[in-house]
């Protein structure tokens, strides 16, 4: 499938090449770096020349650089761009992103591909980081793992949705996993040794953590008309549990909310800890106010742990979850969302003609116990724009000529409140610049983080953990993040 | 770490001299420096330095025996298969040694062994690694993952000797049989014979028996995502339903999968159902919204998978005249910060998507890309506006052309070319219909300098002469420049010269076109230019001299200068087979490009759909019915009927419980208050801010 793997910095210089084909030539590189890296006019991430396919992405952390696969024949796209990115994320873990790091341990990487790759061929066979990392002989360092574990965090809450597929990765279990990666059969509970799964694990403290993540994407049109809204949401596990527990849930979908289960829910919930913030019933309640307690799942993604025929049956998420993060389920929804904010700009032209006056009013809708986190509103002025005079009733604003743009941000903005920003812009004297009609103006997008809030309206309705041994204990903890994906309203 | 850079070009000497000076005594310390000097060697062979690398065979060797650092043997073999099949003399030094790790109890290291036997293209090599391939396929003790490098081995030596493989094909055949212990090994065997069937298009397709597929499908979900992926790539067109219920079937036990993570799965998913599609008479509606859904959800992965799943978009949206998507256009909208490449496609899926319902709201959003600050994305916009009028029925082509006419007037110079280009199209579709307009776009005459825009400016100010009084100073105008115009303009110009002087023959068009014949005649130095002129020129002179024989000829005349053109027609749609030919390769390389296999991939094989008594003559006659459905999804009807509207930002909207009003100045925010003008008592709050012990 794959005939030659190659790594660039990113300036261009042959890392990594390891070929999959003795046919392959290694000047194969040469053409790649003329053709793509040192052409600055390249629109598109594939390139065939005669026969001959480059399927390339950039890494999205660390030095930028440039991960291509070779093939000669008509090979199956997703499946070369999921490996890349598969083997990106794991690139990062190993810290080997970092352009000085891989010249010295470029080794690494021939042994990684050793381990993903199946044969001579270059067919991808096993890509699951902990299941990779478990059969190397080198792991990551602990110390990179924590500086980008802590990286993740940052980079999490300001990059777009482009990158939300990169796995987080959370090695911090403290065994690795073994064995390889079959996949469940049919029936969990029959089985009772998963190769994936080594026997035995032990930790002191059985924890689950259901990460429920969400980012809305809207796109407002001048009139307020709502061009289009949608949620991409996943659900990311962190488990440390010992044995080989099997793990259920179901969320509030509209497909299984009339079903079976609703004596589950009722049975189940009292043996539920929510550990630090209070999720009672009534916050269940505050979370699903979107509509009749329902939503419409359009559609979800499982990880291969997710048995997909007993969800296409039941609509019951069932697995045995391996050791460690990893994320579970990605859905999306498109009906009946929370919207979080409000935001309606007025801009008009001042009496000359040469400036801007804006008038714009930020309304939080979500309720009022709650609060958003690093709110920012990008509002672009015209690129003649010298300076703004402007006056906001909270948070505070401020002109950034580099990017021709004024930020308005709230570190803490409550829920149900209004506020509202009034502001002009000052004008270079210089006539050459475009006209004000001519400007594009590019549409205003905001920034935002909601802990407890869920724009889906979607809830985890029950969680339940059972083992073999009865008495097993496990603390469960669900927590809800939406967060803005592309959220751009037009004036 | 050493205190060298390992990456940067070192002579043979230096990297010896390394190897040598290592101190047998401090085990550790030495261990690190040998692997490091080795190291150098494959950032060498990297870097492109084989001649120098080369004459360290006789030290790679010596290592090769002695160490057993797992490291240490990939170096070793990463150094025999790159320059092993560069210099073919080496190579019977080294097959001893892979020979000795090929029997090896570590079921690491014989894989390693293997992939350096069947990477180097010599006949001993090859032969030894079929022994060992068919030893160890009969094996049936052999671990999963070695059985599998040995029957992926097969596609590489496939490459190398032909007859031998095709000779093993009956083992292959019985491994998918047999060995259903191991699905994972079964699909490993399928796709071998895929993949080599692929390759060589004097073979007869692969084909498998429906009962094996079953067999195949039902063990799906033990099957990880990559061999799942190969199990339903090879499956399309491999299999072939004997009935109804066998699609019905397979639809109802693959259809979960598109449920999964990981995009080849999905779309391999969805390229199997489509095919089977082919094999039935009806689907339920309830499949079609699946489909869509899953592609959707596919759009929030990254921008290559994003660009490749809407390519596959395009390509089903043009496969059937009633597609088998039912997409909202609003996930086609543009966003700000998407790759260019995304942007186009998207422009494109919306161009596809547009009917009467959706046009409004696509032509908002058309407007808002026609004044993006990318040219490229700008332009292609306006086109697509105007290709949408000529697509779409009448009523439509009035909205394109205001929004056009309003568009003009953003009066950015490559806006309006572009315009006036596409209003060529416009009024050829529709001649009479914007006749009142056409004083307004010639306003323009002056801005067009783009050989496009200025040959469609030619063209509408002589076919629409009648409605302009002074059409012959614009024409003057655009004549202004003809020496320093490119020849496709100068054609123009000639022919519309002519055009206007059989319309109107007055003084005014006989003195122009008398002028451009003769700039043609006696300037210009292309003789097809010149060609052309004179011949209008004798056209001319036989159709005035009323006398001779040609008295009929000014009939002819209008005919060849001023003909009828044939009506515009958008060639979107591609030919049928090609376009079924793709829908069996979706999400390939070929899906990206749209266009065949065969002119991409010379020697890949073309796919069609296989004969079978339930095949579907015509796929258009497919119907979809929303009746109790045959599969046991249950999507719900009741989206379905919720009515369309575009919900506005005020129904969200609810009452704030407190409202921030606005106190004080505006304040200027560059220049920030300098932290010297803070108050004391600021400062002293400051200082004693600090936590009491």
């Amino acid at each position: 499938m794959i005939n030659a793997l190659l790594i660039f910095t990113a300036r261009g210089e042959l890392v990594v090449s390891k070929l999959f084909k003795g046919s392959m030539k290694r000047s194969i590189a040469d053409i790649f770096r003329i053709q793509v890296i040192n052409n600055l006019d390249v629109r598109s991430p594939i390139l065939t020349l005669g026969s001959t396919t480059f399927h390339h992405i950039k890494s999205t952390r660390g030095d930028n650089l440039w991960i291509v696969a070779v093939s000669r024949n008509n090979v199956d796209s997703a499946a070369i761009w999921e490996f890349l990115y598969k083997l990106d994320s794991l690139l990062d873990s190993y810290g080997l992103n970092h352009e000085e790091y891989l010249k010295e341990e470029f080794m690494i990487v021939h042994e990684l591909l050793d381990v993903m790759m199946c044969g001579s061929g270059g067919i991808p066979m096993l890509t699951e980081n902990s299941l990779v990392i478990s059969r190397m002989s080198v792991k990551p360092s602990k110390s990179i793992l924590e500086a980008q574990n802590s990286g993740n965090g940052s980079s999490n809450t300001n990059s777009n949705n482009n990158n939300n597929n990169v796995p987080d990765l959370l090695m911090s279990g403290p065994k690795l996993l073994r064995r390889n990666s079959a996949s469940l059969s049919q029936d969990l509970s029959i089985l009772t040794d998963f190769k994936w799964r080594p026997k035995g694990i032990v930790h002191k403290k059985n924890e689950v953590i259901l990460h429920v993540n969400e980012r809305i994407n809207i796109l407002v049109s001048k009139d307020g008309s709502v061009l289009k809204a949608y949620v991409d949401g996943s659900i990311d596990l962190e488990t440390h549990l010992s044995g080989t527990p099997i793990c259920q849930f179901g969320l509030n979908d509209s497909l299984s909310v009339s079903g079976v289960d609703s004596d589950m829910y009722g049975s189940h919930n009292h043996n539920h800890h929510f550990g630090d913030v209070n999720f009672d019933k009534t916050d269940k309640k505050q979370l699903s106010m979107a509509s009749v307690g329902s939503v419409i799942l359009e559609d979800c993604k499982f990880h291969q742990c997710v048995s997909l025929d007993k969800f296409d049956k039941d609509r019951i998420i069932k697995f045995v979850p391996p050791d460690g993060s990893m994320e579970l389920m990605k859905y999306h929804v498109r009906d009946n969302l929370n919207l979080p904010f409000k935001v309606s700009p007025i801009v008009t032209n001042t009496r000359n003609g040469t400036a801007l006056e804006y008038r714009i009013t930020m309304k939080s809708l979500f309720p009022g116990r709650l609060s958003a986190k690093n709110v920012a509103l990008h509002i672009p002025v015209p690129p003649n724009t010298m300076d703004c005079k402007i006056n906001v009733t909270n948070g505070s604003c401020k002109f950034i000529p580099e990017e021709s743009a004024m930020i308005w941000r709230f570190n803490k903005f409550n829920g149900l409140t209004e506020n509202t920003l009034s502001a002009v812009t000052i004008p270079t004297k210089d006539n050459t610049q475009l006209s004000l009609q001519q400007w594009s103006k590019p549409p205003m997008s905001l920034d935002f983080e909601i802990l407890m809030f869920s724009n889906s309206g979607l809830v985890v309705r029950y969680f339940t953990i059972t083992e073999r041994d009865q008495k097993y204990k496990a603390v469960k903890w669900i927590k809800y993040i939406s967060r803005s994906g592309s959220y751009e309203i037009r004036y | 770490m050493s205190d060298q850079r390992i990456f940067t070009r070192y002579r043979a000497s230096e990297i010896r001299t390394d190897l040598q000076n290592i101190d047998i005594k401090k085990l550790k310390s030495s261990a690190t420096k040998r692997k490091n000097a080795l190291k150098k060697i494959i950032a060498n062979i990297s870097l492109g330095n084989y001649g120098e690398m080369l004459e360290l065979l006789p030290e790679i060797l010596s290592f090769w025996q002695i160490e057993d650092d797992f490291e240490v043997k990939r170096i070793c073999h990463e150094y025999a298969r790159s320059l092993g099949s560069i210099k073919p003399k080496i190579t019977d030094d080294i097959l001893p040694f892979v020979l000795q790790d090929l029997k090896s109890r570590n079921e690491h290291l014989q894989i390693m062994a293997l992939r350096t036997l069947v990477f180097i293209p010599s006949a001993s090599f090859t032969n030894e690694a079929f022994k060992f391939i068919i030893s160890m396929v009969n094996r049936r003790n052999a671990s999963e993952e070695l059985t599998k490098t040995a029957l992926f081995a097969l596609i590489q030596l496939d490459d190398l000797n032909h007859n031998k493989v095709t000779d093993l094909f009956n083992i292959i055949h019985d491994t998918i049989q047999q060995r259903s212990d191991n699905p994972s090994i079964q699909v490993a065997a399928l796709h071998t014979l895929y993949a080599i069937h692929e390759k060589h298009t004097d073979m007869k397709p692969l084909q498998i028996t429906v009962e094996s597929c079953f067999d195949l499908v039902e063990r799906l979900s033990e099957l990880n995502e990559w061999d799942k992926g190969l199990l339903l790539e090879a499956l399309t067109t491999a299999v072939v339903p004997q009935t109804h219920a066998d699609s019905y079937d397979l639809i109802d036990i693959v259809l979960p999968q598109l449920q999964h993570v990981n995009t080849f799965v999905v779309l391999n998913t969805f390229k199997f159902v489509i095919y089977l599609l082919n094999y039935v008479d009806s689907v339920s509606e309830n499949i079609v919204k699946r489909l869509s859904n899953s592609i959707i959800a596919l759009l929030n992965k990254a921008p290559e998978l994003q660009f490749l799943v809407l390519r596959n978009v395009i390509l089903l949206l043009l496969s059937r005249e009633k597609p088998l998507l039912d997409l909202d256009v609003s996930y086609f909208f543009v966003e700000f910060n998407d790759p260019i490449y995304i942007k186009d496609t998207k422009l494109e899926c919306l161009y596809l998507l547009a009917n009467q319902d959706t046009l409004s709201q696509i032509l908002e959003e058309l407007e808002q890309y026609a004044t993006d600050i990318d040219i490229q994305m700008s332009r292609k916009a306006i086109r697509a506006i105007g290709n949408l009028a000529v697509k779409l029925d009448e009523n439509a082509a009035t909205d394109c052309f205001n929004l056009l006419l309003h568009l003009l007037e953003f009066g950015v110079d490559y806006v309006v070319q572009e315009i006036i280009s596409v209003f060529r199209n416009i009024l050829r579709k529709y001649p009479d219909k914007f006749r009142s307009s056409i004083r307004e776009i010639v306003k323009y005459t002056d801005a067009v300098q783009e050989p496009e825009s200025k040959n469609a400016m030619i063209w509408i100010v002589t076919q629409y002469a009648d409605f302009l009084p002074d059409y012959i100073t614009v024409f003057e105008k655009l004549n202004s420049s003809f020496m320093e115009d490119p020849l496709e303009v100068q054609f123009s110009i000639l022919n519309s010269s002519i055009k206007l002087f059989m319309k109107f023959p007055t003084p005014e068009t006989k003195q122009l076109s008398g002028d451009v014949l003769r700039t043609c005649v006696d300037m210009v130095n292309n003789p097809d230019l010149r060609a052309r002129a004179l011949m209008y020129q004798r056209l001319i002179q036989l159709a005035n001299s009323q006398y001779g024989p040609y008295a009929a000829l000014d009939n002819s005349l209008h005919e060849i200068v001023d003909s009828n053109l044939p009506l515009i027609e958008l060639n979107s749609k591609l030919d049928p087979l090609v376009l079924e030919e793709l829908a069996l390769n979706i999400s390939s390389v070929t899906s990206v490009y749209l266009k065949p296999t065969s002119q991409i991939f010379r020697l890949n094989r073309t796919k069609f759909l296989p004969q079978s008594p339930v095949l579907l003559a015509d796929k258009n006659k497919l119907t979809i019915n929303d009746g109790p459905s045959f599969s046991r999804d249950r999507a719900d009807s009741k989206a379905k009927s919720l009515p369309k509207r575009t919900p506005t930002m005020s129904d969200y909207d609810k009452p704030a419980e407190k409202v921030n009003q606005l106190r004080g100045k505006m304040k200027s925010s560059s220049s920030s208050p300098s932290k010297l003008v803070r108050k004391p008592s600021m400062l002293m709050k400051r200082l004693s801010m600090k936590r009491p012990f």
